[in-house]
């Protein structure tokens, strides 16, 4: 059903290809002279009922699940809903929704099965009305391009207008999803912050965000101190840089300097391989290996280490961040002018005093640059703190204590099903605030101290 | 001053500081270099002129070692300085290039203080027991390039900041601290105006009380007004070698005279 | 140009020889000792790429293979009537069809027959069940029928469980393993090939959890991913590199682009959460929900690969055919864009396969849900590979972690496949200008 509409559109837009590309080789063939060439003709008939159409389409399915719904709640016998909170209410709406999807749990009211049976009546009406309206509008389309095929009809002019306008589109839907990202946590943050004090949150040394399960429970008062989170992605992410800067950066310096070519090309591609691996299996492996190894070797010490410790996290990451680093060392490092490492080694420099004393330096803004985005994705990294690192937030700076960190919170927060209305989620939303402002500060400059050396080299 | 080599330059006899023996170079499987045999005296400036691509860079480059960094260079034959071949197995690359220093066609300072930028060689070779012996090398080998009274003030703002002709003169700075025997010029001048072009050659000339130089140039005048001895190459042979009034004046071959007259180039 | 004669200045310096010759030996010992630091570098990060690799595979390919019982079941009609079906005990049919191999154990004792049957997948009666839902005319035969066996049974065949550990600290006890070793000497015990763990969505029980579900929804998910991204990438990147006027805004646009690259994944799963499913209503757990939002952020990637691919293509092409005339779209389209595609279906390809991996964003719209089968079209809820691997590998059973080193090295597979082919269509199309 829902992809009639699709396929009348794509059927409309063909025949009016094919109605404006027959009209306009007939005026041809009668010996006119056309301003655009008949495809033209065709191609704005095709793009004048697909942009159009295919907007009020997307238009239409993306409203219509909420109008629905709207429209259900509102036939439901009066009094079923009274005095029962939101999230009641989205769960009857769920329980009537199965049942129309034919899936019955119990024996439900008599209510909400003829709710149910109003459902699938609403749906396939809109299913309906939705052909009727491409259908019509379609039509309606190809017959006023027909009417526009004329000898003097500047038709290439217009379609090069719409592609443009669309391409346009295109681009703007990039910063469209900026101005989503930010709307939106700006929106729930702000929230939040209607709830939580913005000062609690920022200074709070707290993190216990539960939330009262009912309305007359007291003891649970959340706690939404923030500060221990942030302690903990900067432990997790300091432990990471300590294993990823000093091995990418060696890792680089051989492979830019002192490796055999052969060497190099093939251990590139190999540790491009680290870069690949998706980060559910880092967390996978820090849980499986790492942690494990960890303990058994404090406990072999006579250390008490954790579970899932910063170490173990940390250096998962850092492992993972090892060809990121390297990488871009080595572009760095590749940058520097050979007139450069040519006057180093004329001087009589080992290759070794070439590459500290005159490379290195001169590639450390490139370098800086990478290492700042080996920060950002860091602190950003998400599923390799949420399987190894803990849950608990907690004021400590030792890597060999559980610590948890801000993109676990935002996803244990937000795992299962949420409602939007309490801090506990919300909260969350604040937390990706602070984690998006982060990085983009960081990107930022990291971002402008690359572009600007490679400037100068250029 | 054009194109009349200088008739007072004391062509003295010194004594023979670089020979080379049938030379060969190879890039890969193309042959940069054939049967090249030539002798560079000491305290002589000797040019290397010939139109580009002819393998008078490439043959320069052989004779500090500059070559070993192309991995897919060969050389065969024999290159010795002072008797010395420096391709035997047991010279190090780093000893030769201290004594056979080198000046680029681009200036290239390294990204570092004028001060840094001289001090660079002595401070890795070890030269300098303490910093008074550092300044002083310093010091010394600014004023022999003729840098001293520009850059004494500003010794420690970037050597990338002085001018084109400054630069040049800090990279010769830079290769005579090291106190080298020979000094190579690769087209020391390609990259300059005409005034810092005649302020490197006067160097140049000056340095040759000290130095072996051995100067590559694209341009016949200043291979006329710099050398004593010239090289003429073409197509990877060495042509002719001579005294440079020779060659300029009364050339042997006929692809020098056609080259020096301006027939090929 | 001062003193130039060496008679009134200083004498020949002497070479640096003798500082060199003295220092050499030191100078190349540090060479030697910075390329131990780099060759110790690369050393340990690849060590730790086989580490991880041979953990994987070592837990991993145990479960390709299913350790299954072949039991002859007489399908009572008395248990299974055949009009109530699809209804009837069929747990009680097949702990008879055990009892006929372990003769002491006493079959009315509740307990005695459970620990019996426990060495029985809980899904083994679904599978009787299904057999004789589909042909009823077997009520009454008996049939041979091959279950899988529940999972310390599976780790036990496998040499997982240690029988020398002692008996408590073991997940089974002696007797267990004893009746086990009976059903094995008589030969009833297999280990084939585990295609359930292809063919079966998710299940509560390792022995029957399969990936069919997640392949399902990953699919859908990258289809929708695909079929947004691609156009939006191409639209918009042709749109910056050929049209756009260098101004304020494509200056924005492009580092706007540049820093989506680099916003954390987590983020584009609190935009989708918010705006897809809070503001548009667009239904949890759906691979299209799941799709829309690695479109959002495999589209940089698109953007920057296609542009790389627009500006490797020479002037000479554009103003070749600008020179007969052709207008700036014709050129664009018809000369540019077709040269520029073996660049830009690489780095799509590669945008697609990152997008694959993306764990974080899918949990935040609740891809992470528990769903026993495979979603039909991409609006129903469902899992997806990273999503999969995440959920088995927080379930505490032992033979999850198996499955979901298995899990990976599927979706490593994939990964692979698709960075070869991108690098095959790199060299294949690979054009020097």
């Amino acid at each position: 059903m829902t992809l009639a509409p699709f396929v009348i559109l794509l059927f409309a837009a063909f025949v009016g290809y094919a109605i404006n590309l027959r009209a306009a080789q007939a005026i041809r063939a009668d010996g006119v002279r056309l301003h655009s060439l008949e495809s033209f003709h065709g191609l704005f008939s095709l793009l004048m009922v697909i942009v159009p159409v295919l907007t009020l389409v997307l238009i239409w399915l993306a409203v219509e699940g909420a109008v629905i719904d709207a429209l259900l709640m509102a036939s439901l016998p009066a009094g079923v809903l009274d005095g029962l909170g939101s999230g009641a209410i989205q769960l009857i709406g769920a329980e009537i929704r199965s049942i129309a999807g034919g899936r019955v749990f119990g024996t439900p009211d008599d209510w909400k099965l003829e709710a149910a049976e109003r459902l699938i009546g609403y749906r396939q009406a809109s299913s309906w009305l939705l052909i009727v309206v491409v259908t019509g509008v379609s039509a309606g389309i190809v017959y006023f391009a027909r009417g526009r095929v004329a000898s003097g009809f500047r038709a290439r002019q217009r379609v090069e207008r719409i592609t443009l306008g669309l391409m346009i589109f295109c681009a703007v839907v990039a910063i469209f999803t900026t101005v989503g990202i930010v709307a939106a946590l700006t929106y729930e943050t702000f929230r939040f912050f209607q709830m939580v004090p913005v000062t609690e949150f920022l200074f709070g040394l707290n993190w216990e965000p539960q939330i009262p399960i009912r309305e007359d429970q007291i003891a649970a008062e959340g706690a939404f101190g923030a500060v221990p989170v942030f302690l903990g992605t900067i432990v997790i992410a300091t432990v990471a840089l300590v294993v990823a800067v000093p091995v990418g950066l060696m890792t680089a310096i051989y492979l830019n300097e002192f490796a055999p070519h052969a060497f190099r090309k093939t251990v590139k591609p190999v540790l491009e391989i680290l870069a690949g691996v998706p980060t559910v299996v880092y967390g996978f492996f820090a849980i499986l290996v790492v942690a494990p190894a960890l303990r058994q070797f404090g406990a072999s010490v006579g250390l008490d280490v954790s579970g899932n410790t910063a170490l173990a996290a940390g250096g998962v990451m850092g492992i993972m961040l090892i060809p990121f680093i390297s990488s871009f060392a080595d572009d760095a490092l590749s940058a520097v002018p050979q007139s450069l490492r040519d006057g180093a080694l004329a001087l009589g420099a080992t290759r070794g005093e070439m590459m500290l004393n005159v490379l290195f330096p001169a590639a450390i803004p490139g370098i800086v640059g990478g290492v700042l985005l080996a920060v950002s994705r860091a602190i950003g990294e998400t599923m390799i703190v949420v399987m190894a690192a803990g849950l608990m937030a907690r004021m400590t700076i030792n890597p060999l204590d559980s610590v948890t960190a801000v993109t676990v919170q935002i996803v244990t927060l937000l795992i299962g099903d949420t409602a939007f209305d309490n801090p506990k989620t919300l909260a969350a939303f604040a937390l990706g605030m602070m984690l998006f402002i982060a990085t983009l500060v960081i990107n930022i400059f990291a971002l402008r101290i690359v572009r600007k050396y490679r400037e100068i080299y250029d | 001053m054009y194109d009349a080599p200088h008739k007072d330059k004391d062509v003295t006899q010194n004594d023979i500081k670089i020979s080379a023996r049938d030379v060969q170079v190879f890039y890969g499987d193309t042959q940069a270099i054939k049967d090249v045999d030539v002798e560079i005296d000491d305290k002589t400036v000797t040019a290397f002129i010939g139109p580009s691509g002819c393998g008078k860079s490439t043959f320069l480059r052989c004779l500090n070692r500059m070559n070993d960094t192309i991995d897919i260079c060969r050389i065969e034959g024999k290159i010795s300085i002072d008797g010395e071949d420096i391709y035997d197995p047991s010279i190090d690359p780093v000893q030769l290039r201290a004594k056979v220093g080198m000046v680029f066609q681009k200036p290239n300072p390294f990204p570092k203080s004028i001060y840094e930028n001289v001090a660079y060689g002595p401070k890795i070779h070890g030269m300098a027991r303490n910093k008074a012996e550092l300044d002083e090398i310093v010091e010394n080998a600014l004023k022999r390039a003729a840098l001293w009274n520009e850059a004494k003030d500003r010794l420690d703002s970037p050597g990338t900041g002085l001018s084109g002709g400054q630069q040049q003169r800090l990279c010769i700075a830079r290769a005579v601290a090291t106190e080298p025997e020979v000094l190579l010029m690769d087209e020391p001048c390609s990259a300059l105006d005409p005034i810092a072009t005649a302020q490197v050659e006067e160097l140049i000339d000056e340095l040759r009380q000290t130095y072996s130089v051995v100067i590559v140039t694209h341009s016949m005048q200043q291979a006329a007004r710099v050398s004593q001895k010239t090289a003429f190459f073409h197509l990877g042979n060495l042509v002719e070698f001579g005294d440079t009034e020779q060659i300029f004046t009364n050339p042997k071959d006929e692809r020098t005279e056609s080259y020096i007259t301006g027939r090929i180039g | 140009m001062t003193d130039t004669t060496p008679s009134e200045g200083r004498q020949p310096r002497a070479s640096a020889g003798e500082a060199v010759r003295n220092s050499l030996a030191r100078r190349n010992r540090k060479q030697m000792v910075l390329q131990g630091f780099g060759i110790a570098a690369i050393v340990f990060a690849i060590t730790m790429l086989l580490i991880l690799l041979t953990s994987i595979i070592g837990n991993g390919y145990h479960a390709f293979t299913q350790t299954h019982v072949e039991l002859d079941v007489f399908i009572d009609p008395e248990e299974i009537p055949e009009e109530g079906l699809p209804r009837g005990d069929y747990d009680d049919v097949l702990a008879v069809a055990m009892g006929t191999h372990f003769p002491d154990v006493d079959l009315s004792d509740r307990i005695a027959t459970r620990e019996l049957t426990s060495i029985l997948s809980n899904g083994a009666q679904y599978i009787l069940r299904d057999k004789v839902v589909a042909d009823p005319s077997l009520i009454g035969q008996t049939i041979s029928v091959k279950v899988p066996v529940s999972d310390p049974y599976d780790q036990l065949h496998k040499g997982l469980v240690e029988r020398d550990t002692e008996e408590q600290f073991r997940r089974l006890d002696n007797d267990a393993i004893d009746r086990f070793d009976r059903l094995d000497d008589l030969d009833l015990v297999s280990k084939p090939l585990n295609t359930g763990l292809i063919t079966q969505a998710d299940s509560r029980f390792p022995e029957l959890a399969g990936l069919k579900g997640a392949l399902v929804g990953s699919f859908w998910a990258l289809l929708t991913c695909f079929v947004i991204s691609f156009p939006l990438g191409i639209g918009a990147a042709i749109y910056l590199e050929e049209f756009a006027p260098k101004n304020r805004w494509s200056d924005l646009i492009e580092i706007n682009i540049n820093n989506l690259a680099a916003v954390p994944s987590v983020v584009f799963g609190l935009l989708a959460l918010a705006v897809f499913i809070g503001w548009f209503g667009l239904p949890r757990s759906a691979p299209f929900v799941g799709g829309l939002t690695l479109a959002l952020m495999t589209m940089p990637t698109i953007i920057i690969a296609t542009r790389a691919a627009l500006k490797a293509v020479p002037p000479s092409i554009r103003e070749a055919a600008l020179g007969v005339g052709a207008s700036k779209n014709q050129v664009v389209f018809q000369h540019v864009l077709p040269l520029a595609m073996p660049g830009i279906l690489t780095g799509t390809i590669i945008g697609l396969a990152q997008a694959l991996g993306e764990t974080a964003p899918l949990l935040l719209i609740g891809m992470n849900a528990f769903i026993t089968s495979a979603a039909s079209s991409p609006f129903d809820s469902a899992t997806a590979l990273p999503t999969q691997i995440f959920i088995w590998a927080d379930s505490p059973e032992r033979g999850f972690v198996s499955r979901t080193s298995a899990a990976i090295m599927v979706l490593l597979m994939f990964l692979i496949t698709m960075n070869a082919i991108a690098i095959y269509l790199r060299s294949k199309f690979e054009r020097k200008w």
